[in-house]
């Protein structure tokens, strides 16, 4: 009965969110044209590719916050990717009014029965629902809608049901997923060779005189050589991890840091229309005569004079800041 | 004698971001950082080879993203502005470190870096795209196309009929662009599922690229390995395979070129490393630190502090690096030329952001190893695709694997629990899209221009730079964000579109903002 209640309760969520949707959306195309949604994103770079989408880091700010996709799309439908040799992922959708039905034709059954993908390796046949050359379940819990698959090899062809496994052990397929192939895991095992030559090269070198036949000049023996060259350390493919993924370079070091400079500011003032020079260098003045300069101040002794001459060249004054910096290292 | 060929590769993508609503977006930096330090100093690379009459050859790709914004006027604009604040910088930056020499002499090199990448932008009148053009025509470099919006083709297979649009919007692109149409391609990620060859073959492309187990894990074995391209069952369009030794030089974070102590220290940037007040005015105007360009420290080792970058030391290791790699190559190719009676080819990809951005030194190495294998020797061979297929026209023919060069060799990094959500909603879009091409044969108007959008915004939406950055756990705000808006308008015009609803001024206002294909054709969706 609670999981009637709970039904009922999804049901009426999903109706809900139907028409919250309908009024967003209408919110929306009204926001849309005023947004000014503002993001500020972080820096951290962590390899080559990544490095191209540098950026700093804050929290995202928006006016507006932005409306979601749907939840669902009303259909039934199951989609199935390969991620790679041993893995699926598959996705599903059930419309509401798919599980009425069911519910209606199965009553209590509906409720005792166990969500379950069923995995079909259907490798090299057209399936029919019944001529899988093996299967295997998978238990979902009731609202699951995607599931990545450890399928049991590469190189085969598979499909999945969503369905209901009843209590009695009869299964029920509510919808089922299109086929995809499992790539090899390794150098395939078959090594018939077949050559060709694209059409428009052909018709040249025939042109040429040349006759080509389909020999393969490669005994058994060579092809062996071969294949010992091409999967021996020297030159293997495996260790794809490190060669396919993006330069990962140190990090920096995540121990604790520090890190202190010192800058120095100089500044003053005189007549407008004066010239001032620091360390025998000219320094534009500001109209109302005042200056300002910002060196980066390393260790040592630095001696500025500071001289300024009135702009009818007749009188001058120095003024020779002297600074030193140490710097003491304490661990 | 001839004992290998050589093929380098540089794929060159950004994803599509412009935000005319924004006078100061951040994510645009992306395009501007590898405007100055990426494109422009392959530019001036390739302007020094043509001078010095270097027979180089070269392969890029240009993504159809990269090149709408590259030829944006108002991304050009704005670029200039950010040129001209750096050079102010520069400029500042040569005053402040007056008491240390060291420091002062980089910041008079970034100035002439930065001087320059002004002066090359306005001397192809901010045309860049017509540069790459130039030395294409010159038949130096070959560029190549990639997926309209840089799409991974794997798990787009079960709506073959997006894969087609992003392989037919490109090379309309392309043909617009170049003149001419585009003989090979980039496959995102070299993201190779088979039976996409055929769709590759009907938009008239003659060969693409995949990771090394593409070609060694296909059916059957190929003969040759990686070190010849293969033609794909059922459609002869050929397939070079990564060569991994090669890669593995200048891409490994253990042993890789970019790593030595010489080299410009990435992380060190004075968009972090300044005094607040100072780097504001270069920084975010919220006040959030960013990254300048301006770098002033080497890598110097693992533990130590790091040290003033000398260009000198850098420039000789680069110029050492060039020649370890060409010997590598040549020992590679006499090898293999013993066990294959003919010379090898090696294909060599990289990001073309790792040569200039990541690797500062980047560049110059791919200037001295260019100049290196043209004059100091006649065992290698630098070849474009094209050219190798022209002259070696026979090879096996095999089912390549499903591949990709991301991380693991699969699809792993676009398909995990950060991103999975978004295939749902792609899949039901790009359905939806199908419907809407062959529901209307002909329009024109407002109709036709709200379905020409559809297309545009469905593209946009499936770029799998949004996936990765997901996978990658940083910074994913704004991904998520532009997934779910591009996805939000498509579905809205398709609604109004049914409805025979269609809103001109929302529509004038996203045909503005995501102006990327004005030229598309919806019906390439099907």
């Amino acid at each position: 009965m609670a999981l009637f209640r709970k039904i009922k309760q999804k049901i009426k969520d999903l109706v809900q969110k139907e028409k919250a949707k309908k009024q967003e959306s209408k919110r929306v195309r009204r926001a849309e044209s005023q947004e000014i949604k503002k993001e500020i994103l972080g820096a951290q770079e962590m390899a080559v590719e990544q490095t191209k989408f540098s950026h700093p880091e804050t929290a995202p700010f928006r006016r507006t916050p932005p409306t979601d996709l749907p939840y669902q799309y009303d259909r039934d439908r199951m989609i199935l990717q390969v991620r790679d040799p041993r893995w699926l992922h598959t996705y599903w959708e059930v419309a509401p009014p798919t599980i009425e039905r069911l519910k209606n034709d199965l009553r209590e059954d509906f409720f005792n029965a166990k969500r379950v993908l069923r995995v079909y390796d259907v490798s090299d046949i057209v399936f029919n629902g019944e001529n899988a050359h093996s299967l295997f379940d998978i238990q979902v819990n009731e609202f699951a809608n995607n599931w990545y698959i450890n399928t049991q090899g590469p190189d085969r062809s598979w499909c999945v049901d969503f369905g209901l496994l009843l209590a009695s052990g009869r299964f029920i397929t509510i919808v089922r997923s299109n086929v995809v192939r499992t790539p090899l895991e390794g150098p395939s095992w078959i090594t018939d060779e077949e050559w060709m030559i694209p059409d428009d090269m052909f018709a040249r070198l025939y042109g040429m005189g040349f006759g080509l036949g389909r020999s393969s000049p490669v005994g058994k023996a060579w092809q062996e050589r071969v294949r010992q060259v091409l999967f021996s350390g020297a030159m293997a493919s495996p260790g794809m991890a490190s060669m396919a993924s993006p330069v990962k370079k140190e990090l920096k070091q995540r121990k604790f840091w520090l890190l202190v400079d010192c800058e120095l500011i100089v500044y003053g003032a005189t007549e407008p229309g004066a010239k001032v020079s620091v360390q025998g260098k000219e320094v534009a003045l500001r109209p109302d005569g005042t200056f300002t300069l910002r060196f980066a101040l390393p260790d040592g002794r630095q001696v500025m004079p500071v001289k300024a001459v009135s702009c009818d060249k007749v009188e001058e004054r120095t003024i020779t800041p002297i600074v030193s910096r140490e710097t003491k290292i304490s661990i | 004698m001839l004992k290998g060929y050589l093929c380098l590769v540089l794929h060159g993508h950004l994803p599509f971001v412009r935000h005319p609503e924004h006078e100061n977006f951040l994510e645009e930096d992306w395009l501007y950082e590898a405007i100055t330090e990426t494109y422009i100093p392959l530019i001036s690379c390739f302007e020094r080879l043509c001078e010095e009459k270097v027979d180089f050859r070269l392969t890029m790709t240009l993504s159809p993203t990269l090149i709408s914004m590259l030829n944006d006027p108002l991304l050009q604009e704005r670029y200039l502005k950010h040129i001209n604040r750096l050079i102010e910088l520069a400029h500042k930056e040569i005053e402040r470190t007056s008491w240390q020499a060291a420091f002062q002499k980089l910041a008079i090199m970034y100035l002439n870096q930065f001087c320059k990448a002004r002066d090359t932008f306005e001397r192809y009148n901010r045309q860049l795209v017509k540069a790459f053009k130039n030395f294409q025509d010159l038949g130096k470099i070959e560029i190549v196309t990639c997926a309209a919006t840089h799409g991974y083709f794997p798990l787009m297979d079960v709506c073959r009929a997006s894969v087609r649009a992003q392989v037919k919007v490109a090379v309309s692109q392309y043909e617009s662009v170049f003149g001419r149409k585009p003989r090979g391609i980039w496959l995102p990620e070299c993201g190779y599922h088979p039976g996409h060859d055929e769709i590759l073959k009907e938009a008239g492309i003659r060969y693409f690229f995949s990771d090394a187990h593409g070609v060694l894990h296909g059916t059957p074995r190929p003969k040759y390995g990686v070190f010849a391209p293969v033609y794909c069952k059922g459609t002869g369009v050929a397939c070079f395979g990564r060569d991994l030794e090669s890669s593995k030089q200048v891409w490994s974070s253990i042993e890789g070129y970019p790593g030595d102590y010489n080299y410009r220290e990435f992380y060190r940037d004075i968009g972090f490393d300044l005094e607040f007040d100072y780097i504001r005015p270069y920084i975010h105007p919220d006040g959030v630190r960013i990254n300048t360009g301006i770098k002033y420290y080497r890598i110097t080792g693992n533990q130590s502090p790091k040290e003033p970058y000398v260009p000198e030391w850098a420039t000789e290791t680069a110029a050492s690096h060039a020649g370890n790699f060409m010997f590598n190559r040549q020992k590679q190719a006499a090898y293999l030329y013993d066990f294959m009676q003919k010379p090898p080819m090696f294909v060599s990809p990289y990001d073309a952001e790792l040569f200039g951005h990541w690797w500062y030194e980047g560049p110059q190495w791919l200037d001295f190893l260019m100049r290196k294998i043209v004059f100091d020797q006649d065992e290698l061979r630098l070849i474009t695709p094209s050219e190798y297929l022209a002259q070696n026209p026979r090879h096996q023919v095999i089912t390549p694997s499903l591949s990709s060069w991301g991380w693991k060799g699969y699809s792993e990094m676009w398909l995990q629990g950060s991103n999975d959500w978004i295939y749902r909603h792609l899949h039901v879009a790009s359905d939806r899209m199908t419907e809407l091409a062959k529901s209307f044969p002909q329009t024109d108007g407002l109709l036709r221009r709200a379905l020409n959008q559809a297309l545009c915004e469905l593209l946009l939406a499936q770029s799998s730079d949004w996936a990765f950055i997901m996978g990658t756990g940083t910074h994913t705000s704004y991904a998520v964000r532009r997934t779910k808006e591009h996805l939000l308008r498509f579905s809205r015009l398709y609604e109004d579109i049914k409805s025979s609803s269609i809103d001109p001024n929302w529509l004038s206002d996203i045909e503005y903002k995501d102006n990327l294909f004005p030229k598309i054709d919806y019906r390439v969706h099907q």
